[in-house]
């Protein structure tokens, strides 16, 4: 189909055509602008274009033709991801998932459902719980973030800890491959097909091997009863050991949440605040659910392990519109920073859980070295962390500060045997701190496989891993000649 | 960044700029400060469910705004597309998580735009003839309706429709005219030289009451029922005479000169009362947000401060003063959509339901996504018919099938919602919440009566 485009570029026509129109294409600098970050601010570059396919096949034909044509692309979805995993940093043709939004189908019986990438993680929750059925993965950008974006970043969530995060609820995709190549991983939508475990390799790959365009999905049944437990410590160290001793009493919570002080304040600047004390060191989300037999008696159980560890004040929702509330007002914990700071940095360390105390206290003399204010929101039944530093970008030197503290903070928890990310991906941000849990040659034998699926480096390039060491690379160089001869 | 708006004269660039922004009445930086992109706005956006891009959404727009302060981008027309195609409805106000002021932003922006590229041509022409010769006239809104009521008794509007005169309007307009409500007589008419309308029974407490511009000449019965419902829960009602159009649809459409001038207008005009009563939604928000207008007049910011308190939604005056209970028997299935500018932009979404709900006989339906815009947005659905129309498909895709009225709390709505019900084949009727409990109460008296 011929399009009238304003542009002398032909590949811009060219895109244009293959999506059938001028509404499925931005090509001006006012428009793409909005396209030249996701939810990491800090780094900004614009698109070449961003297009917006229909379906699969407009999907592979402009993967098809900008491999052909060796222009560089991205796939992004409702852009919340904090790594800045969809940041065009080689001014890519931005390939907009957002339009295949549809909900092909659910299969019950089975237990599965099949969604387009762009379909909005909660909304599969919305569509099913009619039938008393959930996708459990709930990332607390859940209400925007699109399943698509989910599987590239292998999305956590409050509720992770006791049904695990994405890469466990997938059964199937259907991937575009760098060179257009439609293929289907997972075909029946069962688990654990015997060969390699591509459905783990591709979840979690941060769009760096192909662009997922089909997602077959697990579902669970509503859990039948639920309740949530709301804790106060004046001190973090007494949450922090309420937290191992929840576990180690052998209960398995749904989820297991802390803010400490200055997480608190924002939160209760912002849009949902529920009246926590501000003058407290942490605060404890506590969530159990199973079978309603069990309930009262695990929650009598953490009642009693918190009054152990000096709580100050702990108790159970009074009923569900109260969780709700209790739940807003954590899940919006990010966003709610803007009240108190005009900018953050999320970082996403994961630390041994009994090193919180620790770690904390290390964070604060972070905070304190660099003179910025240093938020805390830690999923800690799964140890977690996600310090949020704030800071102004207009001020000057400010975002380079955030950044080194930022980095501190994840070299922390590198050092006292955690890692660097556990939910929000590498993307951009994390790149050298890669290099705090993986030497060189760990990081070529990632970047191997990377090569078996984008040879040319088009797709998403220079996102996850850093570039090698000088010597590794000439090492490398050595290898492939020797290889060659 | 300080900026006395009364030195400089309108259309020329002042001394003080903000990046791009050259023009009188800076955007506001702190309201763009509060934004961390984390985009928890997107989903709750009709523009981006429709587009999926982001320049059309919340965090978009508030991005390019913000880069035209940067310096990165100009005020052109490609920055006014996304600028303008808002709709205004505030659905982001409320998902947002750091309260970021979108709409006021938005607005601010608009007053850039149209002092940078002013609308010449047929659009000016039409626009300086809606926002400076007829709304702020009331006598020349009477006189309009004086036509539209000869239009539609005369006959005339058979033959028009007859003649298929009617298809030389662009579609949008030949559904409007489709569902223009019939013209009753005007209450500031009706009560011209009436002090007050005094309170049946004991006299509780004295209010007054907008009549609004368009109100009052196409919507003059939800304006008696107001005034039925007032005085029937002990409310005697004034009409101050000075009073004039609220200057929403100004400040939407980016002239926030005249919005100003209509403003301190109400603001003198209600000096001397406690309360203000509103039952469109559309103006109780622009009142309640008067003093954005008056960030630089310091005297007039502290006026339209204490003025925007006294503002209140005729259903949360009542909610909150105490209503009678209707006796009588409405038997009715309805469901109930809330006015972007009652629920988003001033939070009120219980009161009308429960008032509904205190109504013998009323069934209330759950609408999905009741507080989702319906398109209509002022006078979006006349500046962007077509994305207003979508708008629109996505609201009425959510009313439910077996309910006999949709009750809401603003007359912009009641139109394009009754353009959905003729569009889309449906059979309900659109009602104003104080219709429902001003017949109950009629419906009472008449069995006492009778």
């Amino acid at each position: 189909m011929k399009v009238k485009i304003k542009s002398n570029d032909g590949h811009i026509q060219k895109l244009a055509e293959i999506v059938g129109g001028t509404r499925s294409i931005l090509y001006n600098k006012e428009d793409l602008i909005a396209y030249d970050c996701d939810g990491f601010t800090l780094h900004n570059h614009l698109p070449k274009a961003v297009v917006f396919p229909n379906d699969t096949n407009e999907v592979a034909q402009i993967v098809k033709y900008c491999s052909e044509n060796k222009l560089p692309f991205l796939a992004r979805g409702a852009g919340t991801g904090l790594s800045g995993g969809a940041i065009p940093i080689n001014g890519e043709v931005i390939i907009s998932l957002v339009r295949m939004k549809r909900l092909i189908s659910v299969d019950f019986e089975n237990r599965r459902a099949v969604v387009e990438p762009g379909f909005v993680n909660l909304k599969l929750t919305n569509a099913i719980s009619d039938k008393g059925y959930y996708y459990a993965p709930d990332p607390s950008s859940q209400y925007c973030c699109t399943i698509g974006g989910n599987v590239a970043e292998n999305a956590g969530g409050a509720h992770c800890l006791k049904y695990g995060v994405t890469t466990n609820h997938i059964l199937g995709l259907e991937v575009v491959l760098p060179n257009g190549d439609i293929i289907e991983i997972g075909k029946n939508g069962i688990l654990d097909e015997p060969g390699y475990d591509l459905l783990g390799l591709l979840t979690g790959s941060e769009g760096t091997l192909g662009i997922v365009t089909k997602i077959t999905v697990r579902i669970l049944k509503n859990p039948e009863g639920k309740q949530t437990v709301l804790a106060y410590f004046d001190k973090v160290e007494e949450g922090s050991r309420a937290v191992s001793e929840i576990i180690s009493s052998g209960i398995v919570p749904a989820a297991l949440e802390m803010m400490d002080k200055v997480a608190i304040e924002g939160v209760e600047a912002a849009a949902f605040p529920v009246g926590h004390p501000k003058d407290i060191e942490a605060v404890l989300l506590i969530e159990v659910d199973g079978i309603a037999a069990g309930i009262d008696e695990q929650i009598n159980q953490i009642l009693e392990v918190c009054r152990k560890c000096h709580v100050r004040k702990v108790r159970a929702a009074k009923d569900e519109h109260e969780r709700e509330q209790w739940w807003a007002n954590r899940k919006t914990g990010f966003g709610a920073m803007g009240a108190i700071s005009p900018d953050y940095l999320v970082q996403d360390g994961v630390i041994p859980r009994s090193t919180l105390p620790e770690v904390l206290e290390r964070i604060k003399q972070i905070s304190e070295e660099s003179g910025l204010r240093i938020a805390n929101i830690f999923h800690a039944g799964d140890g977690n962390l996600h310090p949020l530093v704030l800071f102004d970008a207009r001020k000057q030197g400010e975002i380079e500060k955030a950044l080194e503290a930022g980095s501190a903070c994840l070299k922390v928890c590198a050092d006292v045997g955690g890692t660097i990310t556990g939910e929000h991906g590498v993307g951009i941000e994390k790149r050298e701190e890669m290099r705090f849990v993986f030497n060189d040659e760990e990081i070529i034998a990632q970047t191997n496989i990377r090569e078996v699926f984008n040879p040319h480096n088009l797709l998403n390039a220079g996102k996850l891993f850093p570039t090698p060491g000088r010597c590794v690379e000439i090492k490398k160089e050595i290898k492939d000649a020797l290889l060659k001869s | 960044m300080s900026v006395t708006g009364t030195e400089f004269s309108e259309s020329r660039p002042c001394q003080t700029r903000l990046g791009n922004y050259l023009w009188k009445e800076l955007p506001d930086e702190n309201k763009w400060a509060d934004c961390v992109h984390c985009g928890m706005c997107l989903e709750s956006c009709p523009t981006y469910e429709q587009t999926g891009q982001e320049q059309h959404s919340p965090r978009g727009r508030v991005y390019l705004i913000k880069a035209v302060a940067e310096g990165k981008l100009e005020v052109n027309e490609q920055f006014m597309d996304p600028v303008f195609a808002c709709l205004d409805c505030r659905a982001c106000t409320t998902a947002c998580p750091a309260d970021v002021d979108v709409g006021g932003l938005i607005e601010e922006a608009r007053g850039q735009i149209r002092q940078a590229i002013p609308l010449k041509g047929w659009q000016g022409s039409l626009s300086k003839f809606f926002l400076h010769w007829l709304f702020p006239h009331p006598s020349r809104l009477q006189s309009l309706g004086g036509l539209l009521e000869f239009y539609q008794k005369s006959g005339l509007q058979k033959v028009v429709r007859k003649t298929k005169l009617i298809h030389v309007m662009p579609e949008h307009l030949v559904e409007m005219e489709g569902i223009m409500p019939e013209v009753k007589t005007s209450m500031r008419k009706k009560y011209k030289d009436q002090q007050v309308i005094k309170a049946r029974g004991e006299t509780k407490r004295e209010v007054a009451m907008l009549t609004g511009c368009i109100m009052d000449v196409m919507f003059s019965d939800i304006n008696e029922s107001t005034i039925n419902v007032l005085t029937r829960n002990g409310n005697d009602v004034r009409i101050p005479e000075g009073q004039t159009c609220c200057g929403a649809l100004h400040v939407h459409a980016g002239d926030r000169e005249m919005g100003r001038k209509l403003a301190k207008q109400n603001i003198q005009a209600f000096e001397n009362f406690e309360t203000v009563i509103v039952n469109a939604a559309g103006c109780g928000c622009m009142m309640k947000e008067y003093a954005q207008l008056f960030r630089n007049e310091q005297e007039w910011l502290e006026r339209a401060e204490i003025f925007s308190n006294k503002v209140v939604d005729i259903s949360k005056h009542l909610h909150e003063t105490g209503y009678e209970k209707p006796k009588a028997e409405l038997k009715t299935r309805i469901t109930y959509h809330d006015a972007c500018h009652l629920s988003h932009g001033q939070g009120v979404r219980i009161e009308p339901r429960e008032i509904l709900l205190d109504i013998p006989g009323v069934e209330m339906v759950h609408m999905p996504n009741a507080d989702r815009c319906c398109g209509s947005a002022g006078i979006y659905n006349i500046t962007n018919p077509e994305m207003a129309q979508a708008v629109l498909q996505s609201k009425m895709e959510n009313v439910p099938e077996d309910v006999d009225m949709i009750s809401m709390g603003n007359p912009g709505c009641m139109l394009q919602m009754a353009i959905g019900v003729q569009k889309y084949g449906r059979n309900q009727r659109i009602v104003h919440t104080v219709q429902l409990l001003d017949w109950a109460y009629q419906k009472e008296s008449e069995v006492r009566e009778g």
